[in-house]
């Protein structure tokens, strides 16, 4: 009985973390800090200050997650951003694997 | 030099390029767009008939993988989704077609906004900004091709300015930093 409680409590959690995906835009000497900025507030709704903060991170750090989500929900948004030339990927979520 | 008038939000903004600079525009655009109407999948299907290519073109996008593009160009245009190649693949088979046609579509619009003055003596063209949005990500997908070609890096300005009068190249970083130069002011007018 408590394993199968147990069981049961894993399928959540892991139905839970197969959910979690996340999509990383790259940094690369093309695109301009400010287009950056626009394409990350007309897309991801952001603020201009954390569109700002994001578009320093990839600036600074090669890379920044923009976006988590469903696995469709991040190819959407990774399509949106090479539909205006930034370059993104999108991944499993390795931080929220237990 | 892309001088910009006006506001998007009043939507009376204008650009005002020169013939040389129309001209220069124009021809970037119709390269890119030859580019992205190539499609490695006509491969397949030789034939000169348009409908059979139109067949072989829907067939080729359901059922059999896309490559990456060959040109670096189109890789950059036209990236991968995933890091590896597998997942990378089965997403492009479901989306360039469609990551293709939206760069044209942008294309095509900023193509048909490039018209000379009907005055040629004049020495500027007044063109009308109506959708800055496709005015913007058609001269950044202009701005990634020339980067791609030129191997643009972050030192490419500081190169540039070094660079002897006689260099067959110097124009062309010209032409990319005056579209640099367009982008962030087209921005600043939003």
């Amino acid at each position: 009985m408590s394993s199968q409680t147990h069981l049961e409590e894993e399928l959540d959690l892991s139905k839970f973390f197969d959910n979690l995906w996340v999509t990383i835009v790259w940094d690369d000497p093309v695109n301009l800090m400010n287009y950056v900025t626009y394409v990350f507030i007309k897309l991801f709704n952001f603020s201009p200050e954390k569109a700002h903060k994001l578009m320093m991170q990839v600036h600074t750090e090669g890379k920044a997650v923009v976006a988590s989500g469903t696995r469709e929900e991040m190819e959407r948004a990774v399509q949106q951003l090479h539909e205006h030339g930034l370059w993104a990927t999108l991944q499993r979520d390795d931080h929220g694997r237990v | 030099m892309g001088e910009f008038k006006g506001s998007s939000k009043a939507g009376d903004l204008t650009v005002a390029l020169s013939n040389d600079e129309l001209h220069i525009l124009i021809n970037l655009v119709e390269q890119l767009l030859e580019l992205l109407g190539e499609r490695n999948f006509i491969h397949h299907y030789q034939s000169d008939d348009p409908f059979a290519q139109l067949m072989a073109a829907s067939i080729g996008n359901l059922e059999s993988a896309i490559d990456q593009p060959e040109d670096p160009v189109l890789r950059r245009l036209l990236p991968n989704g995933y890091a590896d190649p597998e997942s990378a693949a089965e997403f492009r088979k479901y989306t360039e077609s469609s990551l293709r046609t939206v760069k044209q579509t942008h294309l095509m619009y900023l193509r048909e906004q490039l018209v000379f003055p009907v005055d040629h003596e004049l020495p500027k063209a007044d063109i009308a900004v109506t959708d800055p949005t496709q005015w913007l990500i058609a001269i950044n997908d202009l701005r990634l091709a020339l980067a791609v070609r030129l191997d643009i890096k972050n030192d490419s300005y500081e190169q540039y300015e070094l660079m002897k009068d006689s260099d067959t190249q110097k124009p062309l970083f010209a032409v990319y930093f005056w579209l640099g130069g367009i982008q962030e002011s087209l921005i600043n007018h939003l």
